[in-house]
């Protein structure tokens, strides 16, 4: 009978663990991209940023040049910038003139804005404005939000 | 005999307009004001700002809130003017 040197017998098993460990693992997989985490945007909610009067806007609906006091036949207007969004917002200017109060026009508007927007309203009298002092107060969904105090002189 | 009102100004000839930079809601409504003077009815009113005096309707059913009887409007009375 054929027997085996323990040395030999050792050296077999190596061989063949030896093997074993060889054998090529097949390649991991490309590692997935991770796409970069992207910011969710918090809905920034609807609010009046300012409201600033003068003669002329431009076409972004901005005052050209604030004023507060205007010639009689000046056409008057407001700017209101807001920033947020919504589906819907009633701004309304409402114009007065003197210490009573007289009402000397008042309109409203319904926007939807998205994002930074430039609402204007703007007023004229072709007769002349009568000299004195004049108030626009501006409101949002029915709430006042700004007031604005100016002066038509000769 | 002098009135309290006798000397307020006449605002009756206020053109207004107004515009945005932002989006239109789908149900946008534009509403603005007419100050009454003396002589003023609801048609003429209507015939002065839409041209038709027809439409006087348009303007009582805006105002039902001041307006209990559409031939009783009195100068110095503020009024919404619809979709003007």
């Amino acid at each position: 009978m054929r027997t085996f040197h323990p040395a030999a017998m050792l050296a077999l098993v190596a061989a063949v663990a030896l093997g074993a460990c060889a054998k090529k693992e097949p390649p991991p997989p490309p590692p997935t991209p991770v796409p970069a985490p992207t910011a969710v945007p918090t809905p920034v909610p609807f609010k009046v940023t300012s409201v600033d009067l003068g003669k002329s806007i431009g076409e972004d609906k901005k005052i050209k040049e604030t004023a507060a006091a205007f010639a009689p036949k000046d056409t008057i207007y407001a700017a209101i910038s807001s920033e947020g969004a919504a589906a819907k917002v009633t701004l309304k200017a409402h114009w007065t003139f003197g210490a009573k109060n007289q009402v000397v026009n008042e309109e409203t508007r319904d926007i939807a804005p998205t994002g930074p927007a430039v609402s204007e309203f703007h007023i004229a009298k072709p007769s002349g404005w009568p000299v004195g002092k004049y108030k626009l107060e501006v409101s949002a969904d029915g709430a006042s939000v700004a007031t604005k105090d100016f002066e038509v002189k000769k | 005999m002098a009135f309290p009102d006798e000397k307020e100004p006449d605002f009756s000839d206020v053109e207004s307009g107004s515009s945005s930079s932002a989006a239109k809601p789908k149900d946008e409504v534009v509403t603005r004001t007419y100050t009454v003077v003396g002589g003023d009815s609801l048609s003429k009113i209507a015939k002065k700002i839409y041209g038709d005096g027809g439409r006087w309707t348009e303007i009582f059913d805006a105002n039902k809130d001041t307006i209990k009887n559409p031939d009783m409007i009195h100068p110095g009375q503020v009024l919404k003017i619809p979709g003007a």
